[in-house]
């Protein structure tokens, strides 16, 4: 069964337009970490149209991820994230290019030609760090973290803005698993999606500009960096 | 003046945004938190520094956008009309 782009995107048109349709179609975005906020992030991309998305996870689906990682079943459990992630984004729009990437993120990462928007949904401060120091200079990093009811979505410019690791210097991972919501992982990552499309759009609406989000008061602040 | 904002869980904890201090010359970061604490009724500082006063990881301090890691940590000194930001951020994904 097929359909064109007027009518399988005919409920985002109105709100965005064709050139912006068109724009997202030429997009290139790559995904680090396919869990709790990269499942979410990389589905909403697709569903969107975003034309090509680079995927990258070592993780394997696991019972505690299903609360959130929403790309993930039952029968899904002790299956690679990246193999379960590309054939289900794939169902969801086959005109989306869904290319899984293996390596683990440190220095030696090599970025594919032509991404525009990397997209931190890692869980750990080293890997987000090594993911910051080897993305492309010039090119958007959009940094977003989640914990209990509470978290954040950041915009740096590579090479112009603060490095990611002189921000959020001084964190130590936790050694125990972080507790996440499915609403606060499934809010943020809607906050990372929308300042994507942003970006991809020409306009940033959090560069250099934490937006901090608290779902226990439904509360919300900016805080330049 | 200075401007201390307090982000996420110390928002919720301290139940304020913000608090405005008068600056006075030599100030920097450590004697800053001491002040704050002593304006505000629920104690947070052992959030923030462990029983050698050392910094614990988990919040970061930033002196007008600059995390005090890469200053003089807790011995920056704070200008005045400096904003000091305290945030304890999600680490997870």
């Amino acid at each position: 069964m097929s359909t064109t782009p007027a009518q399988r995107y005919a409920r985002q048109l109105p709100v965005w337009g064709e050139q912006r349709q068109r724009r997202l179609a030429q997009g290139t975005v790559l995904v680090a970490g396919v869990g709790g906020l990269g499942a979410t992030v990389a589905q909403l991309l697709a569903r969107a149209g975003v034309g090509r998305l680079y995927l990258v996870d070592e993780g394997r689906v696991d019972w505690p991820d299903l609360n959130r990682q929403t790309l993930y079943g039952e029968g899904d459990v002790g299956r690679a994230k990246i193999d379960v992630a590309v054939a289900r984004l794939a169902a969801i729009n086959s005109k989306v290019e869904v290319i899984p990437l293996s390596g683990r993120i440190d220095e030696a990462f090599v970025f594919p030609a032509g991404v525009e928007v990397v997209v931190d949904c890692l869980d750990n401060w080293p890997s987000r760090f090594s993911l910051h120091r080897a993305s492309p200079v010039g090119g958007w990093f959009v940094h977003g973290g989640v914990q209990g009811e509470q978290g954040q979505v950041l915009t740096l410019k590579v090479g112009t803005s603060q490095p990611l690791e002189r921000i959020f210097a001084g964190l130590a991972q936790a050694s125990e698993p972080l507790p996440v919501t499915p609403d606060g992982a499934a809010i943020i990552a809607g906050l990372m999606t929308n300042e994507i499309f942003a970006l991809l759009g020409g306009a940033p609406k959090l560069l250099d500009r934490i937006l901090v989000v608290g779902l226990a008061d439904l509360h919300w602040t900016f805080l330049e960096v | 003046m200075v401007q201390v904002s307090f982000y996420s869980l110390l928002r919720l904890l301290l139940k304020r945004e913000t608090l405005a201090l008068p600056w006075t010359p030599g100030l920097d970061v450590r004697q800053l938190l001491t002040r704050v604490q002593a304006e505000i009724p629920t104690p947070f500082l052992d959030r923030l520094l462990d029983a050698d006063g050392t910094l614990i990881p988990g919040t970061i301090i930033l002196v007008d956008r600059h995390n005090i890691h890469h200053l003089a940590g807790l011995a920056t000194p704070i200008p005045d009309g400096a904003t000091v930001a305290l945030f304890p951020p999600g680490a997870g994904g």
